[in-house]
């Protein structure tokens, strides 16, 4: 077990590594190196580098850290607690080979938090991940990228707090690549194939190639034709990732944390939507937006739709 | 504003319904404070652009919500045409109101 010890900290030997996350799940790596900084100079981060941690999402079971910041410290703060890893170092860690069986691999892994390291077949690092539940992320990686799991490496934190969390992956991390000189391939920028990556956001509709060209069908045939060939739509005002209306945005956040599959049109886009507002008031009978079609059929603005929310009807709504 | 007359956007809006919907309950308020930078607000200097309506009537008997919120549209549609930018409806029977 490695414990994580709280000291009072005057001096300090650390490298630092930080990790500034674009998006998830892609890094670029500046080392800031300390070797020897004297008194309470821990961490000395440069400004203009404010580094923010991010961690890996795994399906389920694993930690996010949505934006966890460190902000840079001067030294007029005599009191400072650093949570140190007395961390079993990873090459002193015994690997643990990984059974085939999900079932197995519960039994063999610890179900708590820490990090791990997961190794191929050749014994080459290929990622180095923390976690709530490490058997769960075992199994989880094993079902995605079985030709990557031969076998693991696991410290379990016993005092899994965020800081903890991020502090022994870091000296996993550093420690790799300290004597390899490289980073494991699955912890490198853009490699997608140990994270989940944030789902795209779709792009909103377009109703017509562009205001100058000129139609060969009634503008309401082609609403009609939307909202009858695409389950979920809603007509807002802005574009889904960008709302200019807070009832629109009311909407798009109920439909995207009910994990409907819908599509969007921008009402105020005049470029390829132009005259689309006047046309589809009369054509749903509605006179403002946002409005929310399903299968054809309007279920209304952004009050109904919240009532229905609220009560719990959406769900049959969209599955139906 | 042409269609502005001596009364308040509000009080408009509450006559209408009144005598259309006969409603045991009946609230206006006008929220267009909230929405001081909103695009359309802007654009077009009114000040009267957002409401909350809220309305209970046995006319909403055996109507759902898209029924009724029309049903509160059509009544105002000369308010809509005339700067009326957003209204937020609650529309209930008495009996759902619980009364």
């Amino acid at each position: 077990m490695i414990k994580f010890l709280l000291i009072q900290q005057h001096q300090f030997t650390l490298h630092h590594f930080i990790f500034c996350l674009p998006s998830m799940a892609t890094f670029n790596m500046s080392f800031l190196t300390q070797p020897h900084s004297s008194l309470p100079n821990f961490p000395n981060f440069s400004s203009q580098n404010t580094p923010s941690f991010s961690s890996y999402s795994l399906p389920k079971t694993s930690l996010i850290f949505p934006s966890f910041t460190v902000r840079p410290q001067n030294g007029t703060i005599t009191r400072r607690i650093v949570v140190v890893a007395a961390l079993k170092k990873l090459s002193e860690t015994d690997p643990l080979t990984v059974p085939v069986q999900p079932n197995e691999i519960s039994a063999r892994f610890p179900n708590e938090s820490g990090v791990y390291a997961v190794y191929d077949s050749n014994g080459d690092l290929q990622f180095v991940g923390i976690s709530r539940n490490i058997a769960a992320s075992v199994v989880s990686h094993k079902n995605s990228v079985p030709q990557f799991c031969s076998s693991v490496k696991v410290g379990v934190v016993d005092e899994p707090n965020r800081t903890a969390l991020t502090e022994s992956w870091k000296s996993w991390m550093e420690e790799h690549i300290a004597t390899s000189g490289k980073v494991p391939p699955g912890n490198e920028p853009g490699n997608s194939t140990w994270v989940r990556q944030p789902p795209k956001k779709k792009a909103d509709l377009r109703l017509t190639p562009g205001r100058h060209v000129q139609l060969t069908v009634p503008l309401e045939d082609l609403i009609d034709r939307l909202v009858k060939e695409n389950k979920v739509v809603a007509f807002i005002k802005g574009s889904r990732s960008a709302p200019q209306c807070g009832f629109s945005q009311r909407v798009v956040g109920i439909l995207e944390s009910e994990g409907v599959d819908y599509e969007s049109v921008d009402v105020l886009d005049e470029e390829y939507n132009a005259g689309l507002r006047e046309t589809l008031k009369n054509y749903s009978n509605w006179p403002t937006f946002p409005q929310i079609f399903v299968k054809g059929e309007l279920v209304g603005g952004c009050d109904i739709l919240t009532s229905m929310y609220e009560k719990g009807e959406l769900a049959s709504l969209f599955k139906s | 504003m042409a269609s502005r007359g001596v009364l308040s956007r509000a009080n408009r809006i509450k006559s209408r319904l009144q005598s259309a919907l006969q409603p045991t309950i009946i609230e206006v308020e006008d929220v267009s404070h909230q929405h001081a930078g909103h695009a359309a607000v802007r654009e077009t200097g009114n000040n009267e652009t957002h409401f909350n309506v809220k309305v209970v009537s046995s006319k909403f008997d055996g109507h759902n919500l898209v029924k009724r919120h029309r049903m509160v549209y059509d009544l105002l549609s000369d308010e809509l045409q005339s700067g009326l930018h957003a209204l937020s409806i609650v529309a209930k029977t008495p009996k759902e109101h619980g009364l």
